[in-house]
């Protein structure tokens, strides 16, 4: 199993230009330490930058202010060391399910028994065994997030990235998934950060949470979550951290509503 | 089938009704317990269950040319239209085994079929290279543009001409005409398919780090696969129309050949038999193509062609 990673964001800054437009500030001096093997989630509302971070941080996107590194190492482009999973699963339609999570172990420089035996836990890790030869289209919306998750963890990354993965499931397959994503994170020990806008899912799994808010893209509170796990959301500590975090979100557009009148 | 629930009465089990749609013995079983005897009283004889004949898709087809076949039967019996020009089926079939068994039938059968097979095999191969590499530099999609754009127009048949004058009445000008008319459709639809490939699975190849090559094997020709297979059908189906016309303008063997022959000779018995040959092959490509585009595109959800 890889360490996991330490990811420090250092006073990144983007800005969008097009032409006859007012300059964008996607990000304006973001800095963030992940330390190894923690769960940072970062809430805010649409706008705010948080997935445009995600993207810098994987490395689709380098056209940036700042510094990223991991493990003391900027990082440059994307890397087998840092996995992703996206909102939509975006599965291959062609590919089976074991197919898929082979797919992002092409280059992972494994013998092919080894790439057998990683798909093979963590198909059994997102509990799809079974299913091993299914096509996407044969699988619920919530399995196919569950075989994302699976192929972002196949090649041992050292930090994982989740882009809003459970955002477009039902609310009960949510609450189960959030349960399992916990699970696999303590299992796997490895660095993840999430973006959501969900506040309850932020607490319910993070060490910490970052609140961002738009225009510009900044983080506006920075809140530890001691609770232990697993959490329980009528937890009175639990609401307490809802009530705060909302605020802290709450707060910001309030004041941009007022800005704009 | 959608025919199939409705013959069972609204009280049988949901489940039992759902899978007897789907599969014939198990509709049998509940059509026998649980019909009327008004119902299984006039099939008992039957070793297929009732409406039988409304389960079949595949018989549906078949009315049509079976109405054509009563009806050209009665044109030429009762001399609607001359002999000459419209012989009995009967008299088409003892043509088609006079051909088979004196003439050379089977021989000109064959170089029509090894005509299209290689025209198809060299013209599809062309054009899905040559789609890929279009498809993914806009500098060759460039290149070859113009030219592609003007000679696609010219039809097959007004380069047949020249093309015999160079290579000769033999197959190869007509391997290579109809090469032509299967390239276009097949080059230009592996070019489009490369370009719609989602954005979102060119990133995914970029989170995975998998190199052009792996990203063009992996992502792009799967995800252009669909329009490649459809445009292979239609170009499958033309060259066999073509082949035809070509060997009716030039050449001395073919079906194509045999069917100007007969005109000439006013046999339309032979002429007859060339056509309905053409056209049971002509089904037979396309049916298989659709079943290799169903095969290769399985993972498509609800693909029916």
């Amino acid at each position: 199993m890889a360490a996991p990673g330490h990811l420090r964001i250092r006073d990144v800054s983007k800005t969008y230009a097009s032409p006859g437009r007012p300059l964008v500030h996607v990000l304006s001096h973001v800095r963030i330490d992940v330390e190894p093997g923690a769960f940072v989630t970062i809430v805010g509302p649409s706008g705010c930058g948080k997935s445009t971070l995600l993207r810098l941080i994987i490395g689709l996107d380098d056209d940036y202010r700042g510094e990223i590194e991991l493990n003391d190492r900027r990082i440059v482009g994307t890397a087998l060391s840092r996995g992703i999973v996206f909102q939509d699963h975006r599965l291959l339609p062609w590919l089976t399910l074991e197919q898929n999570i082979g797919l992002s172990l092409e280059n992972s420089g494994w013998s092919r028994a080894e790439k057998a035996q990683a798909v093979r836990q963590h198909i059994a890790l997102v509990g799809l065994s079974g299913f091993e030869k299914a096509y996407p289209h044969e699988l619920s919306g919530g399995m196919a997030q569950r075989a994302a998750i699976a192929r972002g963890l196949a090649n041992r990354p050292e930090i994982l990235l989740l882009d809003e993965p459970l955002g477009a499931l039902d609310a009960l397959t949510r609450v189960h998934l959030q349960a399992e994503l916990q699970r696999i994170w303590e299992v796997e020990g490895i660095t993840m950060i999430l973006v959501t806008h969900d506040v309850e899912e932020a607490i319910f799994l993070s060490n910490r949470v970052v609140v961002m808010a738009a225009n510009p893209g900044r983080i506006v509170e920075t809140v530890d979550i001691d609770l232990a796990f697993p959490r329980e959301r009528a937890d009175e500590r639990f609401v307490a951290l809802k009530r705060r975090i909302l605020a802290a979100m709450g707060e910001d557009s309030g004041r941009r509503i007022t800005r704009a009148a | 089938m959608p025919f199939a629930g409705r013959l069972l009465p609204p009280a049988s089990d949901p489940i039992e009704t759902s899978r007897g749609a789907g599969t014939g013995s198990i509709m049998a079983n509940s059509s026998d317990t649980l019909e009327g005897a008004a119902v299984a009283a006039g099939t008992t004889d039957l070793p297929e269950p009732p409406g039988w004949w409304l389960r079949g898709p595949n018989l549906t087809g078949f009315i049509l040319p079976f109405a054509i076949l009563v009806l050209w039967e009665l044109a030429a019996r009762n001399k609607w239209i001359d002999p000459v020009f419209l012989p009995e089926p009967a008299k088409v079939v003892t043509a088609f085994w006079t051909m088979l068994t004196k003439q050379r039938l089977a021989f000109d059968f064959l170089a029509s079929i090894s005509i299209v097979g290689q025209a198809f095999l060299y013209g599809s191969v062309a054009a899905i290279v040559l789609g890929i590499a279009a498809g993914l530099s806009r500098r060759v999609e460039q290149f070859f543009g113009p030219t592609f754009d003007t000679v696609r127009h010219i039809p097959g048949i007004a380069w047949l001409p020249l093309i015999v004058l160079w290579l000769g009445i033999g197959a190869p000008a007509k391997i290579l005409v109809i090469a032509k008319s299967v390239f276009f459709p097949v080059f230009l639809n592996t070019l489009q398919g490369i370009r719609n490939v989602e954005k979102n699975y060119i990133e995914l190849a970029d989170v995975f780090t998998l190199t052009r090559w792996q990203l063009v094997r992996k992502v792009i020709l799967p995800a252009a696969m669909p329009s490649i297979m459809v445009s292979l059908r239609y170009a499958a189906g033309l060259a066999w129309a073509l082949v035809v016309v070509a060997e009716g303008l030039s050449g001395l063997e073919g079906l194509g050949f045999l069917i100007f022959r007969a005109q000439g000779l006013l046999l339309t018995d032979q002429l007859l038999v060339c056509m309905v040959i053409i056209g049971l092959v002509g089904f037979a490509i396309d049916r298989s193509m659709f079943l290799a585009q169903k095969r290769v595109l399985k993972w498509k959800q609800g693909y029916e062609g």
